[in-house]
Formats: C-alpha cells, sequence, structure tokens
C-alpha cells in the first residue's frame, strides 16, 4: 500500500501544481522541494521496510493480467538510486529554469516523471513495467518540448516516435512471455519452465522483440538516435531523466526481460543472445566514435550516455552472475558520473553561453567547483582507477573473460576501444579548460563564474559520492553481487 | 618498518606538492621554492635508500572490489627502481633553479614535479598489475603537465598528443590485465610467473595476441614502435629539465610494466620460442634503427635527442625480449646509464637553448668555444653513448650482445647485436658533430666576435654529477652487475 | 420483471413511432424527441442488461404469431442487452454532444431530417442487434443503408451529396450480396428462423450434402457485410462518407452503423453457421488477411492525410482491420476480442469525431492541420477529449485500446503458428503507425499558434459530454473486468 502510495503521491501532486497559479517562484521552490524530499523519505523508508516483500496489486487489467506493486533486491537498488538523486536535481533545476520560464508546467511533469520512474523501479511483474514505461514517455515528452524552441519539437516527434516504436515490440514480446510462463511476477531465472521445444524459436523471437523494444529506452544501436536529439532539451531533463531516470528504467527492463522473465535458460547460447549481444558491443564503441566526432558539448556527453548503456546491456547479455553483477554497478556508478557531468556542462551554458568544446579554454580557473567535479566524473568515466569508472569497468571485463566463446573476446575488446575514446573525447575538453594556450585570446574569462548553491550543492554532493564510492563501495558490491546470483 | 618506509617514500612528494599549493608567498620567491623542492627531494632518496636497505614487505591498502585489492610490495626490482626514480629526479632540480628563470610558473611545475614522483614511487612498489596501472595512469595524468608547460598551443597540442598516446597505451595493457587476472588468480606478482599454461580461459594463440597488444601498449611510453610518435613531438616542447626526466625517467616506467608483465605475471617460459618473442624483438630492433636513422636526420636539437630516446630504450626493451639473463642484466644496466646519459644531453641542450637562444645543429658552430664544460659533459656523455670503453654505456651494450648470441633466439641472436652496432655507428653520427662542430668551428668561423657565456655553475653541477656516474659507473660495474645479475637470475 | 421482457420489441418499435412523429415537427421537437429516446432506451437496456446479470436465462420474443419456418423472432440476452446499451449512450452523445455542428452545418429546413434519420437508424441498430431471423436482419440492413445514407446527405453541401452516391453504391451491392446469401440459405435449408437454422446447417456440414451452397452462402453474407462495415479492400467509399457529412453523423456511421453490421455477422456465424463451420471453410484466413491489410493501408493513409477528419476516417478502417483480424482467429476468445474492441472503438471513435467537431470550431471552421494548431488550448475539454481517444486508439495503458491490445493478442497465441507472428507484428506495426498520426495531431493541437483568436465555442453541451467520455475511456482501460466478464457470460448465451 505505501509502495502505491509512493508512486500515486507525486503524480498526484505534480499534476495539482498547475492549478495554483502561483506565481512566486518561491513558494512554488518550496512546494516543488518538499513534494520531492517527501517521496524520497517515503521511498527510502519502503526501500529498509520488509513489508515491501509482498506485492501490492493496484490495477486488474483482464483476469490474468495485473499491475502489481514489489520491491526485491533489485528494485530497491534502483529505488535507492532514484530517491537518491532525485532531490538535488530538483534543487539544480531550480535555479536553472529560472533562465528558461515556464515553471509551473516544467515542474508539474518532472514531479509527475518522478512517481511514474518510481513506478518502475517498485514494478513487480512485466505487464505493470510496460505499463509504468508506456507512461514515462508520455510525462518525459512536455518536458523535452519545454517551450518549443531550439528544435525541441523536431527532437520530441522523434523521440514520441522511437519510444512508441520500442513499446510496440515490447508489447508483442511481452505478451508472448506472459501467455507461456508459469506466473508473470519477476522471478530470477525466468518464468518459462516447461517450455516444448517447438515453442522455443518462437519465444526466442519474442525475446528479440522485448529487447529491442526495450532497448530503445536503453539506446541499442540502430534505435538510438532519439537520444542525441533530446540534448537539446534543458539540462534538468537531460541530466536526470535522458543519463538516469529513462534510459536507466530501459537498461533495468532489459535486465528483467532478460534476466527476470524470459529467463538466461532459454536464451544463452543461441542467436537469441548472439545478436543483441553483438548490438550492444557495437554501440559500445559506435556511441564514443560519434562522441569524439561531435563537437557541441552536450550532445557529447549525449553519445557518451548511448555508449555507456550498452556497457550495461552488454554486461546483463552475457548470461551470467559475473555480467550482471558489473551491469548493475556500472548502472549505478554511471548515473552518478553521468548526472554530474551533464549538470556541469549546464551549470557552463547557463553562466557562460559556451555550448563547444573549442568554447572552453581556461573556464576551470573561472568556474573551479563546476570543473573539479566535471574533472572528478570525467576521470572517473575513462576508467582510471581507483575511480568507480574502473570497478564496474573491470567488473564487465571479468565477466567478459569468464563468459566464454567469442563473447570473451568482444566484450574486453569493446571495453578498451571504448576507453580509449572516451580518454579523447572527455580528457581533450578538460584539459583545455585547465590549460588555456596564452596564443588564444578569448581564454581568459575574468572573474568568478561559478553558479549559486542551489546548483553548486547538488555538484558537490555528487562528486562526493564518487569519491566515497571509489574508496569504500564494500556494502554496496555485495548487495548487487547478491542480486546477480539471484538470492532475493 | 618496512611498510611504514615505503608509504612514506611515496608520501613525501606528495606532501610536498601540498605544501607549495598551501604555503603562502611562494610565487616571488623562488629560492625558498627551489630550496622546498630541493629538501623534500632530497629527503625522499634517504627515504628510498632505507627502505632499499629493509628487506621484502607486502601491504594491500585498499580493496577496490573483492577480486581487486590494491597491494605495495617490496622487493628487488622494485626498490631499484624507486632508488633510481628518486636519484633521478633529484638531480636536475639544482638546474632546474636557474634554467626555469625564463619559463616562469615555477610553483605550478615544481607542484607536478612533485606529484609525479609520488606517482612514481607508487609504481615502483605495486605488488599487482591493477595497481601498477592505477598509478601508471596517475603518472601520465600528472606529468601532462610537465610536458605542456610554456602553455602555447603547440605545447598544448603536444601535451595532448602526449595524454592520449599514453591514456591508449595503458588502455591497451589493461586489455591483457583483464585476461591476466582471470588467469593467474588476480594478477599479483610473483617472480617468474604464475600464468598456467594449461589451465587459461582462452586459447594459448589469442593469449599471445593479446599480450603482444599489452606489451605494446605500455611500450607506449617507452616509445616503441609502432606507438613511438608522441615522443618526437613531446619531449623537445617540454622544459630542458622536463625532458630529461621525461626521458630518462618516465620512459623507463614503460620498461618497469613490460618487465613486471613478462617476468613477473606470465612467466618467461610462456614467451620463449615463439612468434611472440620474435614480434616483439623485431618490433624492439625496428625501433632502434628506425630511432637512430632519424635521429641522424633532424636538425632541431632536442628532437634529436628525443629521437635518439626512442632509439636507446628499445635497446633495454631489446634486452628483455631476449629472456636470458645475461641480456636482462645489460637492459638494467642500461636503464640507469642510458638515464644518466640522456639527462646530461637534454641538461646540456637546455643550457645552450638558456644561454644562446640556438635550437638546432647547425646553428652551433663555435659553440665549445662559447660553452666549454658544458659540450665537455655533452662529449662524455654522447661517448658513453655510443659505448666507447670504459664508460657505462659499453658495459650495458656489452651484455646485451652477449645475452643475444647466448639466447637462443636463432636469427636474432647474431641480428641483435648487428643492428646494435649499426645503431652505434648512427650515434656516433648524430652525436659527434655537436663535439666536433662545437670545438673545431673550421676555417669560416668568426673567431674575433667570440664571447663565452657559460651557464650558471648550479647547472653545470647537475650535468658534471651525471657524468661521473657515467664514467666510474663504466670503470667499476661490478656492484651494479651483481646485483642485476641477482634479479635476472631470480626471474629466469 | 416480465416486463423487461419487453424490451426489445419496444426498443425497435419506439424508434420507428418516433421518427414518424417527428417527420411532422420541426426541427427542436425532434430534437427533443430524440434525446428522450435515446435516454429510455439506454435506461431500459442497462435495465435489461441487470436483469441477464441477476443471472437470467436468454429469451426469445416472438413477433406476431408466425410459427416456423417463416416468422419473426427477437432474441435478447446479455451480449444484446449490453450492446444495445452502448450504442443508445452513443447515439445520445452524439446528438447532445454535436448538437452545435447540427445547427451550424444542416440548412434549417432539413434539421428535422437528421433526427429523423438518427431514430431510423437507431431502430435498425436495435433490430440487428436483436433479431433472431434472417427476413428481419434483411429488412433492417436495408433502413440501416438508407438512413446512413439520408444522415450523410443532410449537409447538403456538393461533397456531401457525391459521397453519399458513393456511399449508397456500395452498400447497396453489399446489401445485394447479403440477400442473395440469404436467399441461397433459405433455399438450401428452408428454413429463416436462426435456431432451426442452425440445426439445418449442422446436418448438412456433417452429411456433406449441398456443400458448396453452403459455403456460396457464407462467402457472400461475409463479403456483404464486410462492404458495409469498410474492410478492406471494400474501404474506398469510408473516408469521403465520413469527412464531408456533418461531424455528429460521422461519430454515428462509425461508432454505431459499422458495428451493427459486424454484431450481425456475428451472430450469422456463431449462432447460424457455428464456429467449426467458420473454420472449415478458411473464412477466417480471408477474414485475417484484409483485416491485416485493412490495418496497415487505413494507417499509412491516415499518416498522409491533410485533414482531420479524414484522418480519423482512415484510422476507422485500420480499427475495422483490428476487428475483422481477431474475428479471422476463429475462435471463442478471437469473438469475445473483437466484440470488447468494438465498444472500445465505437467509444474511443465517436468521442474523436465529436472533439475534433469542436477543435475545428475553435479554428474558424478550418480543418487541416495547420489551422488546427494550438486549437486545444483554445477549447480544452475538446483538446484533452482528442488526447485521450488517439491515446486509448493507439493503445496507451490505462485506457481501454490497451486491454482490447492484450485480448486480442492472447486470443492468438493458442492458435499457434505464423497466426502469431502476424497478429503480434501487426499489433506493433498498428501502435507505431497510430503514433505516427494520432500522437503527432496531438502535439499540433497543443503547439500554440499566436496569433489564433478563440473563435466560437461549441458549447458547454459539447464540452460536458466529453468529459463524461474521457471519464468512460478511462474507466474501461482501468476497471473493464466486470465488463469482459459479462461479455464472455454474453456469448455462452448467445450461441
Amino acid at each position: 500500500m505505501l509502495l502505491f502510495l509512493n508512486v500515486l503521491f507525486p503524480v498526484i501532486m505534480g499534476a495539482i501544481l498547475p492549478l495554483f497559479r502561483m506565481k512566486s517562484r518561491t513558494l512554488r521552490s518550496v512546494y516543488v522541494m518538499l513534494i520531492t524530499c517527501m517521496t524520497s523519505a517515503l521511498a527510502f523508508y519502503n526501500l529498509f521496510s520488509s513489508s515491501s516483500d509482498s506485492g501490492f496489486v493496484f490495477l486488474h487489467l483482464t483476469e490474468k493480467a495485473v499491475c502489481v506493486l514489489k520491491l526485491d533486491d533489485m528494485g530497491r537498488l534502483f529505488t535507492g538510486l532514484i530517491a537518491f538523486l532525485w532531490p538535488m536535481a530538483v534543487l539544480y533545476s531550480l535555479e536553472y529554469m529560472e533562465h528558461e520560464g515556464r515553471e509551473n508546467s516544467f515542474f508539474a511533469w518532472y514531479t509527475m516523471t518522478y512517481g511514474i520512474t518510481l513506478g518502475i523501479s517498485m514494478s513487480g511483474d512485466l505487464i505493470t513495467l510496460y505499463v509504468f514505461y508506456e507512461l514515462l514517455t508520455l510525462t518525459t515528452l512536455p518536458l523535452v518540448m519545454h517551450r518549443l524552441v531550439n528544435g525541441r519539437a523536431a527532437a520530441g516527434l522523434k523521440y514520441l516516435y522511437y519510444s512508441l516504436l520500442g513499446a510496440a515490440l515490447a508489447f508483442a514480446g511481452i505478451m508472448l512471455v506472459f501467455f507461456y510462463g508459469d506466473s508473470t511476477s519477476f522471478t530470477y531465472g525466468g518464468v518459462l519452465t516447461g517450455l516444448a521445444d517447438e515453442q522455443k524459436p518462437l519465444l526466442r523471437f519474442g525475446y528479440l522483440l522485448a529487447f529491442l523494444g526495450m532497448g530503445v529506452k536503453s539506446a541499442v544501436f540502430p534505435l538510438h538516435d532519439w537520444l542525441p536529439s533530446v540534448s537539446v532539451a534543458p539540462t534538468p531533463v537531460t541530466a536526470l531523466l535522458h543519463a538516469v531516470a529513462v534510459v536507466k528504467a530501459g537498461a533495468i527492463a532489459v535486465i528483467r526481460v532478460t534476466f527476470y522473465a524470459f529467463g538466461p535458460a532459454l536464451i544463452a547460447g543461441t542467436w537469441a543472445q548472439a545478436v543483441p549481444f553483438c548490438l550492444s558491443a557495437f554501440t559500445v564503441v559506435f556511441g564514443c566514435a560519434m562522441a569524439v566526432k561531435e563537437k557541441h558539448f552536450k550532445r557529447r556527453l549525449a553519445y557518451s550516455t548511448v555508449s555507456n548503456l550498452s556497457y550495461i546491456v552488454m554486461g546483463a547479455l552475457l548470461l551470467t552472475p559475473e555480467g550482471l553483477d558489473g551491469a548493475l554497478n556500472h548502472l549505478i556508478y554511471h548515473a552518478l558520473m553521468k548526472i554530474c557531468l551533464f549538470c556541469a556542462c549546464g551549470a557552463i551554458m547557463t553562466r557562460t553561453g559556451r555550448e563547444y568544446v573549442s568554447e572552453l579554454h581556461g573556464l576551470g580557473h573561472a568556474m573551479p567547483v563546476t570543473f573539479v567535479t566535471l574533472t572528478v566524473a570525467a576521470v572517473s568515466l575513462v576508467g582510471i582507477p581507483p575511480f568507480i569508472g574502473f570497478i564496474s569497468k573491470w567488473k564487465l571485463a571479468q565477466a567478459g573473460v569468464l563468459a566464454g566463446d567469442f563473447y570473451s573476446i568482444i566484450a574486453p575488446a569493446a571495453l578498451i576501444l571504448s576507453a580509449i575514446l572516451t580518454a579523447v573525447y572527455l580528457f581533450i575538453p578538460v584539459c583545455y579548460a585547465w590549460f588555456p594556450a596564452k596564443d588564444i585570446p578569448e581564454s581568459k574569462p575574468e572573474g568568478s563564474l561559478d553558479p549559486t548553491w542551489r546548483m553548486k550543492l547538488p555538484l558537490i554532493i555528487w562528486c562526493a559520492a564518487i569519491l566515497i564510492l571509489s574508496v569504500y563501495s564494500a556494502p554496496l558490491q555485495s548487495f548487487i553481487s547478491e542480486i546477480a546470483r539471484g538470492a532475493m | 618498518m618496512t611498510i611504514l618506509m615505503m608509504v612514506l617514500t611515496i608520501l613525501l612528494p606528495a606532501a610536498g606538492a601540498l605544501a607549495l599549493k598551501l604555503i603562502p608567498g611562494l610565487d616571488g620567491d623562488r629560492k625558498r621554492l627551489y630550496l622546498m623542492t630541493g629538501c623534500v627531494l632530497l629527503a625522499d632518496c634517504v627515504l628510498a635508500a632505507i627502505t632499499a636497505l629493509c628487506g621484502d614487505a607486502e601491504w594491500t591498502f585498499l580493496r577496490l572490489a573483492d577480486s581487486l585489492p590494491l597491494m605495495l610490495k617490496s622487493d628487488m626490482l622494485s626498490r631499484f627502481f624507486c632508488v633510481f626514480f628518486t636519484v633521478m629526479w633529484t638531480v636536475p632540480v639544482l638546474y632546474s633553479y636557474r634554467y626555469m628563470e625564463h619559463e616562469g610558473h615555477d610553483r605550478r611545475y615544481n607542484m607536478f614535479y612533485l606529484l609525479t614522483l609520488a606517482a612514481l614511487n607508487a609504481l615502483a612498489f605495486s605488488g599487482t598489475a591493477v595497481t601498477m596501472y592505477l598509478n601508471f595512469e596517475m603518472m601520465t595524468l600528472l606529468s601532462v603537465a610537465l610536458v605542456l608547460h610554456e602553455m602555447t598551443k603547440d605545447a598544448i597540442a603536444a601535451g595532448l598528443k602526449y595524454l592520449i598516446y599514453s591514456i591508449a597505451g595503458a588502455t591497451m595493457g589493461l586489455l591483457g590485465i583483464f585476461y591476466l587476472a582471470t588467469n593467474t588468480n588476480g594478477a599479483v606478482f610473483v617472480p617468474g610467473g604464475s600464468l598456467d599454461a594449461s589451465a587459461m580461459t582462452v586459447s594459448p594463440t589469442v593469449m599471445m595476441i593479446i599480450l603482444l597488444i599489452t606489451i605494446v601498449g605500455f611500450g607506449t611510453k617507452a616509445g616503441m614502435f609502432p606507438m613511438h610518435a608522441w615522443l618526437p613531438t613531446a619531449h623537445p616542447i617540454a622544459p630542458a629539465p622536463a625532458s630529461a626526466v621525461l626521458s630518462g625517467v618516465i620512459t623507463k616506467a614503460g620498461v618497469l610494466c613490460i618487465l613486471r608483465i613478462i617476468f613477473y605475471v606470465v612467466g618467461a617460459g610462456f614467451i620463449r620460442g615463439t612468434w611472440l618473442q620474435q614480434t616483439l624483438l623485431t618490433l624492439s630492433l625496428l625501433t632502434v634503427f628506425m630511432g637512430s636513422m632519424m635521429a641522424f636526420r633532424t636538425d632541431l636539437f632536442k628532437k634529436r635527442l628525443a629521437y635518439s630516446t626512442v632509439s636507446q630504450v628499445s635497446y633495454v626493451l631489446m634486452g628483455i625480449f631476449m629472456l636470458q639473463p645475461t641480456a636482462l642484466t645489460g637492459s638494467l644496466l642500461h636503464i640507469i646509464f642510458h638515464s644518466t646519459i640522456k639527462t646530461t644531453l637534454f641538461l646540456a641542450a637546455g643550457a645552450i637553448i638558456h644561454q644562446t637562444g640556438k635550437t638546432k645543429v647547425s646553428e652551433l658552430e663555435g659553440i665549445g668555444k662559447q660553452m666549454p664544460v658544458t659540450i665537455w659533459c655533452f662529449t662524455l656523455a654522447s661517448l658513453g653513448l655510443i659505448g666507447i670503453p670504459p664508460t657505462g654505456g659499453f658495459i650495458s651494450k656489452w651484455n646485451l650482445a652477449q645475452g643475444a648470441l647466448a639466447s637462443g633466439t636463432g636469427i636474432f641472436s647474431w641480428l641483435g647485436p648487428v643492428v646494435l652496432l649499426i645503431s652505434a655507428l648512427l650515434t656516433a653520427g648524430y652525436l659527434l658533430p655537436v663535439t666536433i662542430h662545437g670545438f673545431f668551428p673550421g676555417k669560416d668561423f668568426d673567431y674575433e666576435g667570440l664571447q663565452t657565456c657559460e651557464c650558471h655553475r648550479f647547472m653545470l653541477i647537475s650535468m658534471i654529477l651525471c657524468v661521473a656516474f657515467v664514467i666510474l659507473g663504466g670503470m667499476f660495474p661490478g656492484a651494479f652487475t651483481a646485483f642485476f645479475g641477482r634479479i635476472a637470475s631470480s626471474l629466469m | 420483471m416480465a416486463l423487461l421482457r419487453n424490451v426489445p420489441f419496444a426498443s425497435i418499435l419506439a424508434c420507428m413511432v418516433i421518427s414518424v412523429i417527428s417527420m411532422v415537427f420541426r426541427g427542436r421537437i425532434a430534437k427533443v424527441l430524440s434525446y428522450l429516446l435515446t435516454t429510455v432506451l439506454l435506461a431500459a437496456s442497462l435495465a435489461l442488461t441487470w436483469y441477464f446479470v441477476q443471472g437470467n436465462d436468454a429469451f426469445v420474443f416472438t413477433m406476431g404469431h408466425f410459427g416456423d419456418p417463416w416468422g419473426n423472432e427477437l432474441r435478447a440476452g446479455l451480449l444484446e442487452s449490453i450492446m444495445a446499451a452502448a450504442m443508445s449512450l452513443i447515439v445520445l452523445a452524439a446528438l447532445a454532444g454535436g448538437s452545435y455542428m447540427i445547427r451550424s452545418e444542416i440548412p434549417d429546413g432539413k434539421k428535422n431530417l437528421f433526427y429523423i434519420m438518427a431514430d431510423l437508424m437507431l431502430a435498425s441498430v436495435m433490430a440487428l442487434i436483436y433479431t433472431n431471423d434472417l427476413f428481419t436482419s434483411y429488412v433492417f440492413i436495408e433502413i440501416a443503408t438508407i438512413s446512413a445514407g439520408g444522415l450523410t446527405m443532410s449537409r447538403q453541401s456538393g461533397h456531401a451529396l457525391a459521397s453519399t452516391a458513393r456511399y449508397m453504391i456500395m452498400n447497396l451491392v453489399g446489401s445485394g450480396l447479403c440477400l442473395m446469401g440469404i436467399t441461397i440459405l433459405y433455399g438450401t435449408t428452408g428454413h429463416l428462423l436462426m435456431g432451426s437454422l442452425h440445426s439445418a446447417v449442422q446436418s448438412l456440414f456433417e452429411n456433406g450434402s449441398y456443400h458448396l451452397p453452403l459455403m456460396a452462402s457464407l462467402i457472400l453474407l461475409t463479403v456483404g457485410l464486410s462492404i458495409k462495415s469498410g474492410l478492406f479492400p471494400f474501404h474506398e467509399w469510408l473516408p469521403d462518407t465520413y469527412s464531408y457529412g456533418v461531424t455528429a453523423g460521422s461519430a454515428l456511421l462509425s461508432s454505431v452503423i459499422s458495428k451493427g453490421y459486424i454484431f450481425l455477422l456475428i451472430k450469422l456465424y456463431t449462432r447460424v453457421f457455428g464456429l467449426e463451420v467458420v473454420r472449415a471453410s478458411h473464412i477466417c484466413i480471408l477474414l485475417f488477411a484484409f483485416g491485416t491489410m485493412g490495418l496497415i493501408v487505413g494507417s499509412l493513409r491516415a499518416t498522409q492525410a491533410a485533414d482531420i477528419r479524414r484522418m480519423v476516417s482512415y484510422s476507422s478502417i485500420a480499427q475495422i482491420g483490428y476487428i475483422y483480424i481477431a474475428l479471422g482467429l476463429g475462435t471463442q476468445e478471437g469473438v469475445i476480442a473483437a466484440v470488447f474492441h468494438m465498444l472500445i472503438h465505437a467509444f474511443g471513435k465517436s468521442m474523436l469525431f465529436l472533439s475534433s467537431g469542436a477543435l475545428i470550431q475553435a479554428s474558424g471552421g478550418a480543418s487541416d492541420f495547420i489551422s488546427l494548431r494550438g486549437s486545444a488550448r483554445r477549447d480544452i475539454p475538446a483538446g484533452i477529449a482528442f488526447t485521450v481517444g488517439a491515446m486509448s486508439l493507439t493503445g496507451v495503458p490505462l485506457l481501454g485500446g490497451f486491454v482490447s491490445k492484450i485480448y486480442i493478442a492472447q486470443a492468438a497465441i493458442p492458435r499457434g503458428g505464423l497466426y502469431v507472428v502476424i497478429v503480434l507484428l501487426a499489433l506493433a506495426a498498428s501502435t507505431f503507425l497510430n503514433t505516427l498520426y494520432f500522437l503527432r495531431t496531438v502535439i499540433t493541437i497543443y503547439r500554440s499558434d499566436a496569433n489564433a483568436e478563440a473563435t466560437r465555442h461549441a458549447g458547454p453541451v459539447n464540452s460536458l459530454f466529453l468529459c463524461a467520455m474521457v471519464i468512460l475511456n478511462f474507466g474501461l482501460g482501468i476497471a473493464s473486468r466486470p465488463l469482459y466478464n459479462a461479455l464472455l457470460s454474453g456469448l455462452n448465451m448467445f450461441i
């Protein structure tokens, strides 16, 4: 019951926000922060309470298809991540959106999205996940199309088409596993026990459809193109939603479909594993290559997200507990690193108006806090030890080596290539920022351009989280490896 | 006790860097700045010596994940490298006090100088491959500041080239570490290696391909073909004392990594006699020859010396790849002698630039008359590099050749020494003209307008110290040879 | 509650009587009478539904004391009463919610004609729902055709007249084919009453005699009714008819009449021929194939439409395709899924037509997409209604269309083989194509257009009905289980 309240509360409170017609910025800020913090608090309570283990059915669609909320360990992991990141992201956007305007409708949809995302993390079965998945597209669409400037309308349409195409494909796969499965709830190892051999090809085809469908939101090639386009949205949207909530929901969905619905036993060793795996491995390198070519900083980060998401998907598709372990590690760590990078980028854009990589010369000294956090996140993302980016890369590579067959060659090779390219596209801007060339005149901006505390504090907290986890992540890691091994 | 010493050796330079940042007023007071740096470094030399005298030790200081311990370890190789790094780092400080007058930004330079040493010492004391990788990357990131110190567009471009090549190389090395860690229980360093060839998760051919990529990757820092292109760009553009340590010391960090991978993780037995060994020998010999040729043809003085580094470090690599005790001894000897020689050469080149502004070899007519001591040091060092007895260079080359002949690697047994010989001739060809034209500028020279402009004695002291080591080491190499021989035999 | 047993007959009779009376009066009284009629019918049908839910059996109502094998019969069960209630509700909503459109688009002298035709149409649909003999079916098929033609024509514009002509031609061909089918069936079996027909057909089928005439009649009836309900490839008349008529009329045509024909077809399949005969004839495959084609073609043409009404019309073709796909599965689950989707589509499509009419009104009468920009902000309930209708037909969760998709998919999977793959892919394609045109339109109507000003609003009655229908659509999406269960037991009663 509390789970349902957790989901419903932000949705309703967000939906009624425009009705208040608030003119005062402070009042609205307080309202939004309050709702967000309350929701997060409730989420954390649910995380630790054991009553979340039992499911709460809140909707009966048909006799068999029900929508149920339930927290298993993986759900707890994702819920914790979202609940931790959201309040800080709201704080950041309170200052950021002052530059954009139309905040009433923006925060209404933003808060509603929080509820929907929690719904995804708390889903107890595949139908529920699908329902929230589609709703997520609908609530994030107005955020992308906020104020319809900068080509946001076209980006929004593209996002809509891709997402619903994905949903359409996923629906087909879900119907199949729904019909043939023993139960609909998420069960580690899949629900397709007792499947006759002649039914297996059909189910594998269904898995491929479900993978592609859910894979749209996790930006697997060739269905990734919406993500760079959506980078024209306001930064709080890109940072939290398209680097963390939406895309990680996609990754979670892929993992749920693979491990908890169709099950590795059906897919392992067949084309149904090889094809998605190769697609994700390709995306890993492709995303990085496109990021190197891209001159607009935010778009560059979007391509980086495309690549990193496929780390998670690739790890999951190794279909081993170690692979899942690495994937979940990267899910958490990348979310932290990427939200830090995007928010730092947003700070640069609002304070200096500079959007392109070539314009970043010397900004490091003018915006020290922003760039220190950006540097830490970048170093971590490239995979320099002892930072968290290295830990997840290491686990993924180890899982790859152990997987056998051609997987043990492709996975580490993709990771290595990607690491080199990541260094190229991240370290070069960072170098420009800290070491401006003497002979370029515009490289010395005057004064301190760091943003105010509302944007600085989230950046500092996330950076601190990266640093703390880099040296002390043992509890988190053992929790994740429990999930990966299937112990509930 | 040993562990404490190890940790202090690593942390002292880092603490020194922090102090340089925090203590106010150092920007204007160069004397105090360099005094502090010098003291920290001397103290570190003492610490390194003490650690060297203590025995073996091991300490896991952090666990990133269950299968991912970060470990410090003191064994013979690490103690040698630690002392080597620290001493070679201290020598140029006196020189840079005078040299950096015209460069500026001394505080930033010294901070990164000290931090890089901390990373290098940590690298020396690494106990597992992952720890080594960590410190290797840290060292790269910190030394970039040294390369792009001048902050012109060219310097920054060179710094970025260095950065990207180094990271690419280190990441290629990481690829190997991924596989080795699974197959050797965590890639902990064990003398003689711990790879069980019969129980690998991939086929031997695949493993050898991976090892090739790994070694070429770590060889980037050492300037081995095909990953050498950054070196001739980055080394010349750094300030002279930085070039000296880049060529003399940091390249050896790459060598250290290769040593660790081959002898302490994989084991020589896996590689000996295979196509992998032959490929590696080919690459290193190719680099030796190519580096010398390019040096011979370059007119820019510092660039010539950079190409020389490319060539010389591959001597070291060749000796390693022979997988033979005498050859390995020769390599280790060449590490110390090349380092001191190259330091001298770069410091001399820097002195010439500092005093006369001349950057090209063709401009150096009569330089010997203007800066006699400098050029004398240069000459003696050159002789060392060519390999004329009784300099240290001769000892190391002798060991290398002997080891090659005894290595049983077929064609390379004699090809190795032949290439070494050709390279020695080329070395003479690219180094001696400086001496010859410097002291005997020819009939057309304007003898009347000559002025001596010898550099400050501080700068000379560093150079003389190095040259003295080269000569004395060449005459009395016994202790070194014995020590390195012990290391070599423990590994094979 | 024997009184309730009169409801079927009374429904038909009342509609016919009211329509005759309305001829005498002027427009406004005709309107009031129609409202009254539909309200009363709605209440009566709901009462009848409740009667069946209580556990009573289906009953037969004989009209006119002619016995077997001629005679006229009505039969009522749970399924029929639910359909009747739904149809009455939609007619009420269309008439009341679309009253401003009727007021503005139809010339003064002809206004009462519209209501007369609507009443007649309702009569024929009620008859098609309740009928239990072939003769009555045919009579009211004809009445439905004519009344629908009248509805289309009432606008009196050139386009309307031309499209009515096309409509009449195609539909009369359809009726003719139905008549031929009925004739052959009567000739072969000698019965007109469906109950007796069923046993006769069964024995013929088991004997194997008269196999060809049996199949022929099945095919003729199917083709005839398919033409009239707009199945591919007989759909070309549909877009013109729906776009050029009065918008309220289009709502009636798309949501009520076509459903009446399909319901009759279902009745023929289940009650007269029996599903085994149908499956044996392989006509299912044809229906399935044509349904899929209609789905694709309709959706593709909808993406190309430049005018909102045309787009909604092509969407109808696609949705009819859905229904025929479900029917073409030839199983009981398929039939229930088809009926369920009929209801969802009826409620969704009528709402779409009504709201698009309101949006057109708010854009000064222009119906192309450029002019419609921002219209949702000018008429807020219409915008919301259009969005909800669009999302429902696209299959967004929490709305009826999504549940319908689940039922169709679950009906298809047991059929196995290629059916499953085609159905699932068709559902996926349909969702995607629907997004392309429907949801794109939703975005278009919400885009702000700075220079457009609010023009005549469609009125509070329209908004009220639209809001009610939005709530209904959500209800169907969230709490549809009772309805489904009712349909299930209804179908069992049906056969």
